[in-house]
């Protein structure tokens, strides 16, 4: 017997963990003679790849002169695999003139024949495979063949088919599924749907509105909200008729292609759409009127503002914030309201979208300041303090920071006092101390109300404010010159 | 007396036969999942959906409790995500450190007005703020809430896109991991109501300016046992389960959920110590008791990469923290089981999680106790015993190989031979000793659950690339 053997034999039970260990070992070894002999196999397929691929780009000119013949390199499985590739990657990012000389060379070589053979014999994955690169190709000549695809039992094959046709991003290639749509044959994800006839009916989106005369109420929500996208000045009027459609879907659809088209009739039809019962398509109209930013459409915008779907007052604080040059009006109209959501929802739109920081620019400008005061003024009532007292603190015009503190101490609003104490004035510049000081020496004045003791007062409130007791921009040296 | 304890020995070891069974399982449909991913992937062109107006908007959700030292980067990262829609919500959960000064100073904040509604709950919101520079980001700062679903649920009330994607303030997310986790919802957004993608151990590579510059392996035994780890429970585990649509977790340092769904569930609980988990129990508990048809999906490409523990106790408490968040969520929801409305998540994905995941340390241990009273009764036989050890040694290593080989078959991240050779050996290492520390972490956890002990605890941090330590509350 060997030795070997005799000793496992004479460790028992223990031989068991002495083999379990040798297998582990070797087990382990051959992992990883697997994994350094498959990358060493792919390091060499790959060296070899990219050989050929250099060589062949280098004669890219002469074969798509034709100076090279289709048979020097459709033999070569390799070659013609990795040229393939390469005259896609080049019709990727090629220029009008450069992409015909591409596809020429792709039917006068069979590429575009083999493929489109391939793509009606194979079956699975070969076939996706196949119409993904037939789509790539982009001649019209495989539009017939990707069509077929769209009618495969796999529904991914069937993706790749559409997504293909997408890529022509020509009406032709639109035409057989809008058909397939119409007779009810065509399941897709509606996201693929929707990217597909986007990129092939932006020519032509009068086929997309046929279409939704002919589609079922589960399919016309779909086509509408691609209509919406590529809607141009081509479709005119007809756009009209499609806002009173009976889906809401529709409806909103139709409010967003209003505004890209821009038909005559369309801030008639908008106004009537932010009336509808639906919110989504209240909210779409308003967009859309912010989109149009006609003047005339303020007092519909006005209405929405005090709408019950908070989406859509934010969506129409949104619109009115960029009307410019009536933001005084707007302003004061929206007061009238007296919604103070409404109010709020607009103060807070026009400091996002910046017009609000363009009206505090105002207080510097002699000709602007009086317009500008009296929408900050209407601002900080409606809400809205925290923008005028950050301009004190921050704003890079001193004049801007002494105005903003007189415009605060004007207001008398409770609330600007109990927010000023939340300010750490311990880091400030002496003169904007002075500024604070001020303005809370004034709005305790005007509001009554008694300064907490030190102790009591969150951490910013204990500043070193110097005492001096009626100081006044116009008592103080440097509040007097910046108001100058 | 006998009888029992075989009985006993007999049910271990058909317990881990089965649990080894099912791993193997997963194993098997992970690998087609994962080809099958690799197909369609090659059929699509990104670059169609970042130019697509169809793309909806993403909200990315990014909780940031004491992280000054990093968020500028963070936040400079996620907005040069490649999508075509992004909002970032940064929330600062009470931090006591300079995060919302940084953020101020680097973005130019302004306090705003902006309506905030609360439909989730969560601790008070002090302010909201908007950049002057940067459209796209949004602050929200609020009291401390103490947990990262608290702060999650204030961003949760301010998003205003469809989808949200909850993120860790100190992760790395690669350009593209938004564009790829969103191409399952991009594909069939009416069915797809969640995407998650992998989380990988970004220890030991070299991050710079916020962009992971090259990928390579720790050099601690601790830390690269938890790149195993986390290949086998992503690669393996979320990939199998969501083949068959039973994922039960999406990743809170990277994942994307519907927001009106995640709302209408009432947001995160803010008392959940696996926040993550819960979240997506009680989607799925929703959703299966309205009837919907519907998919959570395991992204295997799109990369978060996050620190892990560098240090045993570090990884103890973290250990103990997720069986003390895995108990804390399938309690409450153990109505669910067995329960014909809830589907194959009541009959199959939660028994497997109480069986071999929550109950597993205890199994475990009451095993040993039983194989070692055995021992001393004297009726174990010994021949019985190594094979039971060999065989579920020999097992789960291969289940762990198994993870490693999926990487290096489809992703390939680590490039060096000597790399995968390490993973590979760290796949037979580690069984002793840290499998055993494991099961003890997990007991831990248990009993610390049990007494009621819910805090989060600190975890030490590394950073990213850089020398000094640096101590981050969660």
């Amino acid at each position: 017997m060997n030795p070997i053997t005799k000793i496992v034999e004479a460790l028992g039970p223990a031989s068991y963990v002495l083999q379990a260990a040798v297998a582990s070992l070797i087990g382990a070894a051959l992992l990883l003679a697997f994994i350094m002999g498959r990358r060493a196999a792919r390091r060499r397929y790959f060296g070899r790849r990219d050989e050929r691929a250099q060589s062949l780009r280098r004669q890219l000119p002469e074969i798509l002169d034709g100076r090279i013949l289709p048979e020097a390199w459709r033999r070569d499985p390799l070659d013609d695999r990795i040229l393939e590739e390469i005259l896609l990657d080049c019709l990727e990012v090629a220029a009008q003139d450069e992409a015909e000389k591409i596809r020429f060379c792709l039917r006068i070589s069979g590429l575009l024949d083999k493929r489109i053979h391939q793509s009606r014999r194979r079956r699975g994955w070969r076939r996706l495979r196949t119409l993904v690169i037939l789509g790539r190709m982009r001649c019209p000549e495989a539009i017939p063949a990707l069509a077929e695809g769209l009618d495969d039992s796999n529904q991914q094959t069937a993706i790749a088919a559409a997504r293909g046709l997408g890529r022509y991003a020509m009406p032709e290639a639109a035409e057989p599924i809008l058909e397939r749509l119409e007779m009810k044959r065509l399941r897709l994800p509606a996201n693929v749907l929707q990217s597909v006839l986007y990129h092939c009916c932006r020519d032509r989106p009068s086929m997309l509105l046929r279409a939704l005369h002919f589609t079922d109420d589960q399919l016309r929500p779909l086509l509408a909200r691609v209509l919406a996208e590529v809607a141009s000045a081509e479709l005119g009027e007809d756009l009209v008729l499609i806002a009173s459609d009976p889906l809401p879907e529709v409806r909103a659809s139709a409010a967003r292609a209003m505004a890209g088209a821009r038909p005559r009739l369309a801030l008639a039809a908008l106004q009537q759409l932010a009336a509808d019962s639906e919110w989504f398509v209240r909210l779409r109209a308003v967009v859309a009127l912010g989109i149009l930013q006609d003047p005339r459409s303020i007092p519909v915008l006005l209405e929405t503002l005090c709408d019950p779907n908070r989406f859509v007052r934010l969506r129409a604080a949104g619109a009115l914030s960029r009307l410019e040059g009536f933001e005084e009006e707007i302003l004061e109209r929206t007061v009238r309201t007296r919604d103070r959501y409404a109010l709020q929802a607009l103060v807070g739109e026009m400091q996002r979208s910046g017009a609000m920081l363009a009206v505090l620019d105002g207080l510097a400008d002699p000709h602007r300041r009086s317009r500008s005061r009296r929408i900050l003024l209407a601002a900080v009532r409606a809400g809205a303090p925290r923008l005028l007292l950050d301009a004190v603190v921050h704003h890079s015009n001193w004049r801007v920071r002494t105005q903003s503190a007189r415009l605060l101490a004007e207001s008398q609003e409770p609330e600007v006092l109990r927010l000023l104490r939340f300010y750490s004035t311990d880091a400030l510049h002496p003169r904007n101390r002075v500024l604070f000081s001020w303005l809370e020496r004034r709005l305790q004045t005007a509001t009554g109300a008694r300064s907490e003791p030190d102790g009591a007062a969150p951490s910013g409130s204990s500043r070193p404010a110097p005492r001096r007791d009626n100081l006044s921009p116009a008592a103080d040296p440097a509040l007097a010159r910046e108001n100058r | 007396m006998n009888t029992v304890i075989q009985t006993l020995n007999d049910a271990l070891f058909l317990y881990y036969l089965v649990s080894n069974l099912i791993y193997l399982f997963l194993l098997i449909f992970a690998v087609r999942a994962s080809v099958l991913h690799q197909r369609i992937l090659a059929s699509i062109r990104l670059e169609r959906f970042r130019a697509s107006p169809f793309s909806p908007p993403v909200s990315i959700i990014a909780p940031a409790h004491n992280e000054g030292q990093s968020i500028a980067q963070s936040v400079r990262s996620f907005l040069t995500l490649d999508y075509p829609a992004i909002e970032v919500i940064v929330v600062n959960d009470g931090s006591v450190d300079d995060t919302l000064d940084v953020l101020t100073r680097e973005f130019q904040l302004l306090r705003t007005d902006l309506a905030y509604v609360q439909e989730v709950p969560c601790h008070a919101v002090r302010g909201l703020y908007m950049s002057q520079t940067e459209p796209r980001l949004l602050v929200v700062d609020k009291e401390a809430g103490g947990s990262k679903a608290d702060a999650t649920n204030a961003g949760l009330n301010v998003a205003s896109s469809p989808y949200v994607c909850v993120l860790d303030a100190d992760s790395l997310l690669e350009k593209d991991a938004l564009l790829r986790v969103m191409v399952p919802i991009l594909a069939d957004p009416e069915h797809v109501i969640a995407a998650g993608g992998i989380v990988r151990a970004v220890n030991g590579s070299l991050v710079e300016d916020g962009q992971l510059r090259k990928v390579r392996l720790p050099r601690r035994f601790i830390e690269v046992v938890q790149v195993v780890e986390y290949l086998r429970a992503f690669l393996v585990g979320r990939e199998g389960w969501s083949y068959f649509n039973m994922l039960m977790i999406i990743s809170g340092a990277f994942g994307v959920f519907r927001r009106d769904l995640v709302r209408a569930v009432g947001g995160y609980r803010p008392a959940a110590i696996g926040e993550d988990f819960d979240l997506m129990v009680r989607m799925h508990r929703r959703l299966r008791e309205l009837n919907v048809d519907y998919r959570a999906c395991f992204v295997p490409d799109p990369v978060c990469w996050t620190e892990v523990p560098p240090d045993w106790k570090s990884v103890g408490k973290q250990r103990s923290r997720w069986q003390k968040g895995m108990i804390d969520t399938l309690w409450p929801n153990r109505d669910m089981l067995f329960r014909p409305r809830y589907g194959r998540i009541g009959f199959i994905a939660l028994p497997n999680l109480w069986i071999y995941e929550a109950l597993a340390p205890l199994i475990e241990i009451v095993g040993l106790a039983s194989i070692l009273l055995a021992a001393f009764l004297g009726i174990l036989s010994s021949h019985f015993l190594l094979l039971f050890l060999i065989f579920g040694y020999a097992f789960s290593t291969m289940l762990s190989i198994g993870g490693v080989l999926l990487e290096e078959i489809t992703f390939r991240r680590y490039n060096d031979w000597r790399e995968v050779a390490k993973l590979l050996l760290c796949c037979f290492a580690e069984h002793f000793p840290y499998h055993q520390a494991h099961l003890w972490w997990r007991l831990r956890g248990m009993w610390q659950y049990a007494r009621g002990d819910v805090a989060w605890g600190k975890m030490t941090r590394v950073g990213f690339g850089e020398a000094q330590a640096k101590q981050g509350a969660r």
